[in-house]
């Protein structure tokens, strides 16, 4: 008895491991892909990228865009949600304008679409793009601009 | 060897084509017809790296970038 349940407990030891293996293997290889796609993104972004913005994307994690229509700046940052922002005059965040592609896209690919909606049709994204508030400067941060 | 790079789920997919060869042409000219028709954006970039929408299929367009309909987040 003492054997055969010896025998079963190792069994179940071994099969628990080549589970929790199988599992740490399918995680990896998801991490992988998921990494891959967002690699794939950023470098479809940067080829259309013109070789100011591409600097800036380098340098600040964001590039600025001239609206086609109304000639204002845009920042667009890294992400994929709440990432556009209008500029003022003195090249200050004053205005968020969300507006995204349709689907599950990585970062690169939702920026390379928000550049060429501005640069292209720009009435057009603000026209579907919803609004939100900059949160003002702290004062210490205007008196530094 | 033109390109047409579709943005989806894997970050993206490309077709290329011989705009040389009529049949991968047509074939070419059908997805741009399909995905434009499913609401994709389809945009070209000029040597200088301006961009412009393309409303029609241009056979001379060496790489032609779909993105998925643009909505409000």
């Amino acid at each position: 008895m003492t054997v055969w349940l010896t025998v079963a407990a190792s069994s179940v030891g071994r099969a628990v491991r080549h589970v929790f293996r199988a599992l740490r293997t399918a995680q990896s290889r998801r991490r992988a892909w998921f990494e891959n796609r967002a690699i794939r993104g950023m470098f479809l972004l940067r080829q259309w990228l013109s070789p100011q913005q591409r600097q800036q994307l380098e340098c600040f994690n964001y590039f600025e865009v001239v609206g086609c229509d109304s000639g204002k700046s845009y920042r667009i940052q890294q992400g994929v949600c709440q990432n556009v922002f209008e500029l003022d005059g003195d090249g200050r965040p004053r205005m968020g304008w969300c507006f995204v592609p349709q689907g599950n896209l990585v970062p690169g690919d939702v920026m390379l679409a928000q550049k060429i909606a501005l640069e292209t049709d720009e009435w057009g994204a603000l026209a579907i793009a919803k609004q939100f508030l900059v949160p003002p400067l702290p004062p210490f941060a205007l008196a530094a601009a | 060897m033109a390109t047409q790079i579709v943005m989806d789920h894997t970050g993206d997919t490309r077709h290329h084509f011989d705009a040389k060869d009529l049949k991968a042409l047509a074939q070419a000219e059908r997805r741009f017809k399909v995905l434009t028709g499913d609401g994709f954006t389809a945009a070209t970039r000029q040597a200088t790296g301006d961009v412009s929408l393309v409303r029609s299929f241009d056979p001379n367009a060496e790489e032609t970038v779909f993105y998925p309909r643009l909505v409000g987040g």
